[in-house]
């Protein structure tokens, strides 16, 4: 075990060269996390290998599980005594955890699940994707259930984002989710390490956590409810619980929209893509616009909506065959024209593609 | 008459040089040679891992499914079709970690499968993490403090489970691995061949070097019976200054498909769907209403 001199802490306003997986476990361990579970599975695997390294030395603990079912319920018995904790997997791992997940959202108990996306479906490969959107935005388990999800384009987006993603959880008492992809995994730029960063003052006490019934009854976890009534009236409680999510934590970006007259909506790796292409077509004074949700639920719907009808056309890009795209269409709601511009099985697009395909939606090519 | 290149894929390898399953491929087109099994007739189950592209570089049928799950596939597929001789290929983190739980109910429900496992103590696809039988102290990038677990012991654990064919074999051994292949797959019952083998890569502690040092064959051992379950349970606990090879355990008894009557007609596949044999149930059911 390493010595307590072995500890490092970055200085503070530390800019250092970082990979995305990396970055993710960074922002845990700033976060709070003192317990990581997981299973072996390609492209995240730098984010056990570093919390195997780190957490012994910031005195929180390392589980290497036999399989994403063990991970997952591991993740289910730490948030249950109320410490913060959290697992990683790829697509097909995080399929296996799905079981776990809509327990974890019955149960209402905080949790962080990293997913770095890989092509599918099945097994697919290991290239980054955004297959898996429906999945993480619908739920992807049983029951009607929602988790937050957030998408990060950048590397220090991988940092604050998991950071944010610890004090959502235990504000509203909801697993949330970091859906990222293979590529952003793997890169590596420039993150600023934030030390000093605190998690929110107004955090909930965590007065279910299971932490022994001394001078007062004991506390139960559970998803099951068999009386009359009881689970309508869970799942109606939980609803208000998403509506609540839905009026709060939305977020976007917003780049170069206000006199674009073709909108690109992207998230994630494609947002970073598409932002490339947007600084294409600004240079040869073409008004391309991007609209990037970064909560991709609660999806930003309103916003997007707004921009959307201003502009009158809104071209959808993904890592996939199209499924934000149904998002984007439920947001705008007919007001303007929805075009999709896709690779899918890990096929990754890159900026020229997307600006000539612009240049043929905008008649100019 | 087979001949090797009957078996051959024409499938580059996409493993290590150096690799023990190099040895486990040659192995097995040896043993499928000797028994002159047609390469239509053999089904080769397989999960994930470098274990998992094992049947890409043999010709036969093969299914290249789950992690972990080769083994319910393979008994379904043997259920169905049980003419077909059923292998299957996983790794030590594949049919001990993620599938555990299905090698221990295989065991239960004795198909006749021959079950091989790749066992390199380490997981080499995502490359380097501890596996299940990695050793206490066995340092990786996942492991910098080193594993402060047991290692599972899948031999004692397939003894204790009454498996019908146990048995241990060593990639540095081809002739003796080809002959427990050979016996494994001639074996009416369920049959675990664990087989050791270095990983040139990412384990550098159970080399060639370290396993020429200390394997040695069960049949040196005179009074050593593989009938009788204790004394089979007693060898498989044996582990580090000498390691055993061969076969530890063997209890022939019936198979699944053997047990299930629809089967006695022959293979699912082939029977006839025959309406008629509802109409009875039908008839009762016509009648309670």
């Amino acid at each position: 075990m390493p010595s307590a001199a072995m500890i490092t802490t970055p200085k503070k306003s530390n800019k250092i060269l970082m990979a995305g997986n990396k970055a993710i476990a960074e922002g845990a361990i700033l976060a709070g996390c003192r317990y990581y579970f997981g299973y072996p599975i390609t492209p995240q695997n730098e984010i056990p290998a570093h919390m195997a390294k780190r957490m012994p030395q910031v005195g929180g603990c390392f589980v290497q599980a036999e399989s994403e079912l063990a991970a997952i319920n591991m993740v289910f018995g730490a948030a249950a005594v109320g410490v913060r904790c959290m697992t990683s997997s790829s697509s097909p791992g995080i399929s296996l955890m799905q079981e776990g997940i809509s327990y974890l959202a019955g149960a209402e108990l905080p949790a962080v699940i990293v997913n770095i996306c890989r092509g599918g479906p099945g097994l697919g490969n290991i290239s980054g994707s955004q297959g898996d959107y429906f999945q993480a935005t619908r739920g992807g388990g049983h029951g009607d259930y929602r988790t937050i999800v957030l998408g990060p384009a950048s590397v220090q987006e991988m940092y604050d984002l998991t950071f944010a993603a610890f004090d959502l959880a235990d504000y509203y008492r909801i697993p949330v989710m970091i859906l990222a992809d293979g590529v952003l995994g793997q890169m590596m730029e420039p993150v600023v390490l934030d030390p000093d960063r605190r998690s929110r003052s107004d955090l909930p006490e965590k007065n279910w956590a299971l932490t022994g019934a001394k001078n007062r009854p004991p506390r139960v976890i559970k998803s099951l409810y068999m009386g009359e009534g009881e689970l309508e009236e869970h799942n109606l409680r939980l609803d208000k619980k998403y509506r609540k999510i839905q009026s709060q934590e939305v977020r976007y970006e917003e780049y170069w929209v206000d006199d674009a007259n073709l909108l690109l909506v992207a998230y994630g790796s494609s947002a970073r893509i598409s932002k490339a292409a947007v600084n294409m077509a600004r240079k040869r004074g073409i008004a391309l616009g991007l609209f990037r949700p970064i909560s991709l639920y609660p999806f930003p719907s309103a916003a997007l909506a707004a921009r959307a009808v201003k502009i009158g056309r809104v071209l959808t890009v993904e890592m996939n065959t199209g499924q934000m795209i149904e998002d984007v269409r439920l947001a705008v709601n007919g007001s303007c024209q929805t075009f999709f511009y896709g690779r899918p099985g890990g096929g990754v697009f890159d900026h020229e593609e997307i600006f000539q395909y612009c240049l043929r939606l905008m008649g100019q090519a | 008459m087979l001949s090797r290149e009957e078996y051959h894929s024409g499938v580059k390898e996409a493993w290590c040089p150096g690799c023990g399953n190099f040895g486990i491929l040659n192995a097995e087109k040896r043993a499928l040679v000797e028994l002159q099994l047609a390469p239509e007739k053999i089904l080769i189950v397989s999960g994930i891992g470098q274990a998992g592209k094992f049947p890409h570089y043999l010709r036969c049928n093969f299914f290249n499914g789950l992690h972990g799950r080769a083994l319910p596939v393979a008994l379904a597929a043997k259920l169905a079709n049980p003419e077909l001789t059923v292998i299957v290929h996983n790794g030590d983190g594949d049919c001990y970690g993620e599938g555990g739980n299905h090698f221990i109910h295989t065991i239960r429900r004795n198909p006749d499968i021959t079950c091989i496992v790749h066992n390199n103590k380490v997981y080499g696809l995502t490359k380097g993490q501890a596996s299940p039988t990695s050793d206490k102290g066995f340092k990786t990038k996942v492991q910098p403090y080193g594993v402060i677990h047991e290692p599972l012991n899948p031999l004692a654990l397939a003894i204790s489970l009454d498996c019908s064919f146990v048995a241990r074999g060593y990639v540095g051994d081809l002739q003796f691995l080809a002959e427990l292949i050979k016996a494994g797959i001639q074996h009416k019952g369920f049959a675990l061949i664990d087989i050791l083998q270095p990983c040139p890569t990412f384990n550098r502690v159970n080399t060639f070097r370290w396993y020429e040092e200390r394997v040695y064959h069960l049949e040196e051992d005179r009074e050593f019976d593989p009938k009788n379950q204790l004394k089979a349970f007693h060898k498989a606990l044996e582990w580090g200054e000498r390691i055993p090879l061969g076969v530890f355990y063997l209890h022939p008894k019936p198979t699944m498909e053997e047990q299930i009557p629809a089967l006695a007609a022959g293979p699912l596949y082939r029977q006839k769907i025959q309406p008629s044999k509802v109409l009875d149930i039908m008839e009762e059911l016509s009648a309670l209403s």
